[in-house]
Formats: C-alpha cells, sequence, structure tokens
C-alpha cells in the first residue's frame, strides 16, 4: 500500500511535467445542484487559470464534492494527479513555474497571503452560514439544491449530514452564535479592507491579477449574480462601486461574457 | 430408562437413628433397602396436563405438542413422551426455557393412578436482538441484529417454516486491490423457508445507504470517479440446495446455490446480478474425495439512470476463488486497482486427502486434508443480448486463466476454513496480478 510519502513524491513527479492538454475542471451542476460557497471557489479557480493562461475543462459532476481528494470542490485533474481548492491548485501551478505573483516582493506576499486568509475566514464563512443556518435560505434553496442529486430519502439524510457538519465548523469558528446582522457587519468589515486596499488600482497588487483578485471575483461575483431569499448580502456588495468594478474587468477580460451586474 | 431405583423410606432408616442414639455410635452403614421397579409394569394414566407460562402464544400450537401425551398408558411411556412433548415444544423456538414436572394426580376428578404433568415454559421476549460478529469471506463485521420470534404467537420462527430476520447494519470494508473502502449503513430483512426438504429459499431486501471513498491519493482515477453516497435497495432471491454431508469437508453429496439479486426497486443503484455456484463431491477411496466446483455469475443494467457501482460488479481471483492470483487479481484493471467486470465463470477440481502417513487419524488430523486443484476461470465485459450462441462459447473459451498447485486445508469449527496452498498460475493476461507461491485463505465458500 502506497504511503503518504510515496502519495507526496508522486505529486511533487507530477508537478514537474508540462501543462497537458487535457485538464479537467470538476465541480457539481451549476444550473440546479451549486450552493453559493462552492460556486465562489469553483469560479476563483476557474479564473485564476484563466489568469494564468492555462487550459482546461469545466467537468460537472454530482459526486464532484466526494471525489476531491480533500472532501472540497472544485479540484483539477491533471494527467494522473489531482489537486483540489484554490491554495493547492495555486501551489501546484507555482510548481510547473508558473505565478501570478513572482514580481511581488516578501511584504506584498504575505499581504496576499493574509487578504486571501481574510476573505476565506469571512465571505466563505458568511456565506455557508447564510446557506444552512439562515432557515429561510437553507428551506428555499439549501435544502433543494443540495439534496436534488440524491434520491429519496438519501437527500434528507445527506441534507442533515452536511448541515451537521456546517454548523460544527461554524461552532468552532464561533459564527454560529452570531446574528444575521453580526454576519453582515463582519462582511461589510471585509469589504471595507478589500476596498482600502484596492485603492482604485486596476488589481489588488498593480496591474497584473494575482490569487487574491481571482478569490475576490469568485466570491463577490457569485453572490451578486446568485438569486437568494435574502438580498441584504448584495445589497453590501454594492456599496463598494470600485470592487463590482473589478469584478466587472476581470469578468470582462477573461470571461469574455456581457457582465449583468447593474 | 425401564428401572429406576427408589428408596423405600420405611422404617428401617428410623430405627437405626433410634439405635444410633442409644448406644452413641454415629454409624449409618446398614444399606437401605433397595427396591427395583420396572417401569413399563407401572399402570398410569395421565388425567391433567398444565401449561405454565403461556402469555401470547396460542394454544393450538402448544395443544399440537402435548396431545400425544394422553395416550400413555404406563410410566416409561409417559416419560419417553413428555420427553419428547418437551422436545417438540423446544422446536418452536418460543420459550427459552422448559421444565417438566409429573406428580400424582389430586382433586376431585383424580383417577387412581392418575398423573398429572406440567410444563414449566417461559416465552421468549417479544423482540430479541444482539450484538453479534460475523466472518465472511476473508472479512468479519460486526452486526446488531434484531429479531421477532414469534410475532403472532404460532412460533414463527421455525425452522421448515418460514423464518423471518430483520437486521440493521453498518459494516466498513477496505478494497485494497480496487482502491476504494466502503461504509454500508441500512437495513435488511431476510424471509427463509423451504419449499420441500431439499431446497431452502432466502427472499432478502435490501436498503442500503453506501459511502465510498478512495483508499489513498493514488487510488486510479476510474475509481475516484465512483466516490460518493449511494442508495440502493435490493430484492434477492437464494435458493440452495445442499445435499452434502459435511460443510468443511464433504465426502460426498452436491451443493446448488442460485442467487438473483434485482436493485433498484427505489434508489440510485439499478441492476441485476445471477449468480450460480454449483459442488459435487465424490468419495473415490473411503478417505480420498474428489470434488468440482463451478461459478458463474452475470450482471446486466435495468435502467439508464441508475448506476451500477464499481462495489457491485463481479471479480475474480485470490484465495478463495481462482487460486494462484491476487484477491481480484483477474480482468480489467486501471492503475493497479481491480474494476471488475459484468461476467465470470470459474471452475476448480480438487483431490482431498488425509494428511500424509495420517497423524492424529481419528482426532487432530480430522481437522486437515492436502489437497491438489487446479483452477480456471475468466471475467471480462459481455453483453449477452449481443452475443449469439457461438461468440458466447468464444467469450468463454478465450482468455482462460488456469492455475493449480496443492497444500493444507484446516477445519475451523463447523463453518469456515482455512487454506495454506502453494500454486503455480500458469495462464493469465498481462494485466492480471497473480500470486504464484503461498498463498493463505480463510473463508466459508471457496471455489
Amino acid at each position: 500500500m502506497p504511503s503518504p510519502l510515496i502519495d507526496r513524491i508522486s505529486v511533487d513527479l507530477g508537478a514537474q511535467e508540462p501543462w497537458p492538454k487535457d485538464v479537467k475542471l470538476f465541480q457539481p451542476y451549476e444550473i440546479e445542484q451549486i450552493l453559493l460557497p462552492d460556486n465562489a471557489n469553483c469560479l476563483a479557480v476557474q479564473a485564476f487559470l484563466k489568469m494564468c493562461n492555462l487550459d482546461f475543462q469545466v467537468e460537472p459532476r454530482p459526486n464532484a464534492e466526494f471525489m476531491s481528494p480533500t472532501g472540497r470542490v472544485p479540484f483539477i485533474k491533471v494527467g494522473r494527479f489531482v489537486t483540489a481548492e484554490l491554495e493547492g491548485i495555486v501551489q501546484f501551478v507555482n510548481g510547473k513555474g508558473i505565478s501570478l505573483t513572482d514580481k511581488l516582493d516578501n511584504e506584498l506576499k504575505s499581504d496576499l497571503r493574509a487578504y486571501m486568509t481574510l476573505v476565506r475566514n469571512v465571505i466563505e464563512i458568511a456565506e455557508l452560514y447564510i446557506c444552512w443556518v439562515d432557515k429561510e435560505t437553507y428551506n428555499e434553496v439549501t435544502n433543494v439544491r443540495n439534496g436534488s442529486v440524491y434520491p429519496w430519502p438519501l437527500n434528507h439524510i445527506k441534507n442533515r449530514e452536511k448541515r451537521n457538519q456546517v454548523i460544527k465548523k461554524l461552532k468552532v469558528l464561533n459564527w454560529y452564535n452570531k446574528t444575521i446582522e453580526e454576519v453582515y457587519q463582519e462582511v461589510e468589515n471585509c469589504c471595507e479592507a478589500l476596498n482600502v486596499r484596492l485603492d482604485n488600482k486596476h488589481y489588488f497588487f498593480g496591474d497584473k491579477p494575482t490569487e487574491l483578485d481571482a478569490l475576490v471575483f469568485g466570491h463577490l461575483f457569485t453572490i451578486i449574480t446568485t438569486p437568494l431569499p435574502r438580498t441584504d448580502l448584495v445589497e453590501i456588495v454594492r456599496r463598494y462601486p470600485t470592487l463590482i468594478d473589478l469584478v466587472k474587468r476581470i469578468e470582462i477580460e477573461y470571461f469574455k461574457k456581457d457582465v449583468k451586474v447593474t | 430408562m425401564g428401572i429406576v431405583h427408589a428408596k423405600v423410606p420405611d422404617e428401617a432408616g428410623s430405627n437405626i437413628s433410634k439405635f444410633a442414639k442409644q448406644t452413641g455410635l454415629s454409624e449409618h452403614s446398614s444399606k437401605p433397602d433397595i427396591r427395583e421397579i420396572d417401569l413399563e409394569t407401572v399402570q398410569v394414566r395421565v388425567d391433567k396436563i398444565n401449561v405454565d407460562g403461556l402469555g401470547r402464544t396460542k394454544n393450538d400450537i402448544v395443544e399440537d405438542c402435548i396431545r400425544d401425551l394422553f395416550t400413555a398408558r404406563d410410566f416409561q411411556d409417559v416419560l419417553l413422551k413428555a420427553h419428547k412433548a418437551r422436545v417438540k415444544l423446544d422446536e418452536l423456538g418460543c420459550f427459552k426455557n422448559i421444565g417438566v414436572y409429573i406428580d400424582t394426580s389430586k382433586g376431585s376428578n383424580a383417577t387412581k393412578d392418575g398423573l398429572e404433568v406440567t410444563f414449566d415454559v417461559k416465552e421468549f421476549k417479544r423482540i430479541t436482538g444482539g450484538v453479534s460478529t460475523h466472518i465472511g469471506n476473508n472479512e468479519g463485521a460486526l452486526m446488531v441484529g434484531m429479531r421477532a420470534p414469534n410475532i403472532f404467537g404460532r412460533g414463527e420462527r421455525v425452522q421448515q417454516r418460514p423464518v423471518f430476520t430483520a437486521s440493521i447494519l453498518q459494516a466498513h470494508s477496505e478494497w485494497p486491490n480496487s482502491g476504494y473502502k466502503l461504509l454500508e449503513r441500512g437495513l435488511l430483512l431476510d424471509l427463509g423457508f423451504h419449499s420441500n426438504s431439499l431446497f431452502k429459499h432466502n427472499l432478502q431486501w435490501e436498503g442500503i445507504i453506501r459511502d465510498l471513498s478512495t483508499l489513498t491519493r493514488t487510488s486510479s482515477f476510474d475509481v475516484r470517479e465512483q466516490s460518493g453516497p449511494s442508495l440502493k435497495s435490493s430484492v434477492k432471491h437464494i435458493l440452495s440446495m445442499d445435499l452434502r454431508d459435511d460443510l468443511i469437508f464433504p465426502n460426498s453429496g452436491s451443493l446448488v446455490q442460485l442467487t438473483s439479486e434485482l436493485a433498484g426497486i427505489g434508489g440510485n443503484v439499478g441492476f441485476l446480478k445471477n449468480e450460480l455456484f454449483l459442488q459435487e463431491n465424490y468419495s473415490l477411496f473411503e478417505d480420498i474425495v474428489l470434488q468440482t466446483s463451478l461459478m458463474v455469475g452475470y450482471l446486466s443494467s435495468v435502467s439508464k439512470d441508475k448506476r451500477i457501482t464499481i462495489a457491485d460488479r463481479c471479480y475474480l481471483g485470490g484465495p478463495l476463488s481462482v487460486r494462484g492470483f491476487e484477491t481480484r487479481g483477474v480482468g480489467p484493471h486501471s492503475d493497479g486497482d481491480a474494476l471488475g467486470a459484468n461476467a465470470y465463470w470459474a471452475a476448480g477440481v480438487h483431490l482431498f486427502t488425509p494428511l500424509p502417513f495420517r497423524p492424529g487419524k481419528g482426532g487432530f488430523g480430522e481437522l486437515f486434508r492436502t489437497h491438489f486443484f487446479a483452477n480456471a476461470g475468466n471475467v471480462g465485459n459481455l453483453n449477452l443480448a449481443k452475443l449469439n450462441n457461438t461468440d458466447l462459447l468464444e467469450a468463454f473459451r478465450t482468455n482462460v486463466r488456469i492455475s493449480y498447485g496443492l497444500g493444507v486445508a484446516l477445519r475451523l469449527g463447523n463453518m469456515a476454513r482455512l487454506e495454506v496452498n502453494y500454486c503455480f498460475p500458469i495462464r493469465y493476461d498481462k494485466g492480471d496480478q497473480t500470486h504464484p507461491g503461498v498463498q493463505f485463505g480463510i473463508g466459508i465458500q471457496f471455489l
């Protein structure tokens, strides 16, 4: 049986090969299944790969979450190797000598890491809170979408299982006991911090996009475009036109579609 | 039975004790008077039978068991028939404890030689449960089971009559040769009955949630694709006819087992799987047995929108099927992980003999057998609907895997067998994982 060390070595070996043509990005079904936080993460990875100018195909699978080596979407398959989530994928791509941050000095790099952690720890957690803890959103959206790929009665069992997992996570992070207003306040603070960092520049760190831009794009674009029973989150984001402009810019530049953000 | 030695409670004893008191000696050396009574000559009549402790058990089935006792004419007969009645009551499977008391009949309606027989029974609880470990082919499982014996009061748990079992199960299994692990949780209902004394049927329904995940990060992507939860709801029919004289080392007789499983009544897993297992034993000399066995299986899909997962497919190879190969070592592989196929066949010929020079004959040595064997088989994907007969024969013939060898088999209790073999795989395919040399196997059903 292969040991974790051998796993590690084989992943490293795989990293040295050039970027192959048949790279696939696995994610849940966008129309009927995917949830807000997952969608944000999938979009962030897509944006990052496009920023790096790397080819990939999106492959929707109902069981993408379970296929992923970390249990979270999205993940990419490069040759025989699978790597999940934005951080892992950024590292994997860096291993192939492709990086969006190689021109930054160490201080800026640690800044970038700090902001990425901020987005992950605030916006993503707030999305989880709204999807799984807020009763209205859970009943009208999350419950239906998450269970859509399972037959009865597995859908109810899996929804409950997932909800318990998320609640456990939120409890550890001390978010479960927050009221929805406190959650909005956190998101607002985070947006404010990002707004200050962006400071009317083209991207967060100058003229070239970084993985932070990809991550912020993924989350904000998903928040703006996903119809939910509660629209407060959208309204908070809309108060920061510079962030909206950033999202539009990335959308036009890398996804080449008209933005319907207005 | 027939003669009872009984002490006569006469004056002899008390005389002695009086005498002992008078003389100051405390010696009880004198023998009590012994009389022999031939029980057949004691004429009695059973006046009354009481059954104490009946709750929900219906009278009619108890009456059937004990009625015969009224026909007894002498005391020996009473004892024999009471014993028989007790065995019958025990066979009903309704009672935990059965005590029999025989007394002389008292009361106004008592006849002169009248006897009164009392059966003191204790019923099972309505629902009994238990935790049991259960050892299957190369795997162990912990089972928490519940059953409801005698639920309608007529002993509905009896062999030869329908047996109903319901079990709640959670089983975790790891399949390193296929690169996945499986967690199954669900409900299994089983109705076992005999259609005549030869054919045993088991009709089962399984509702199982299965969580399949990859065993390591390097598991093949074909296995990774299968990960995730699935719900299997299936009806299974097992027909078996076991005419063998022993489960582990039979000397003669045959076993036929036909299993059909239809999944897809609810849930998202759907298939039809038919499997046949045949075993035939011929005793050549007194202790030398020739055993031939054959197994065949075919898996077909029943609906486009129901899945067949890697856990449902057919595998071949390993110490219990085609020896000389790794477990699941025959057939399609992807990056070293066995993917299984939808059809297989395998056959085996064994020559079982006692240990050379017969050490421990009649005792310890009977636990062992030496055997020489040859196995053959093939597993692959084929579509029966699209094949005609000659194609089918061709598909069976091409790429046949063959191995042979010899070894020692050990009887473990009366339920399992342990084999240590030295195997020589002689025909195998490029993708197969062979296991030449020493191979261990422990299991219940061997090819």
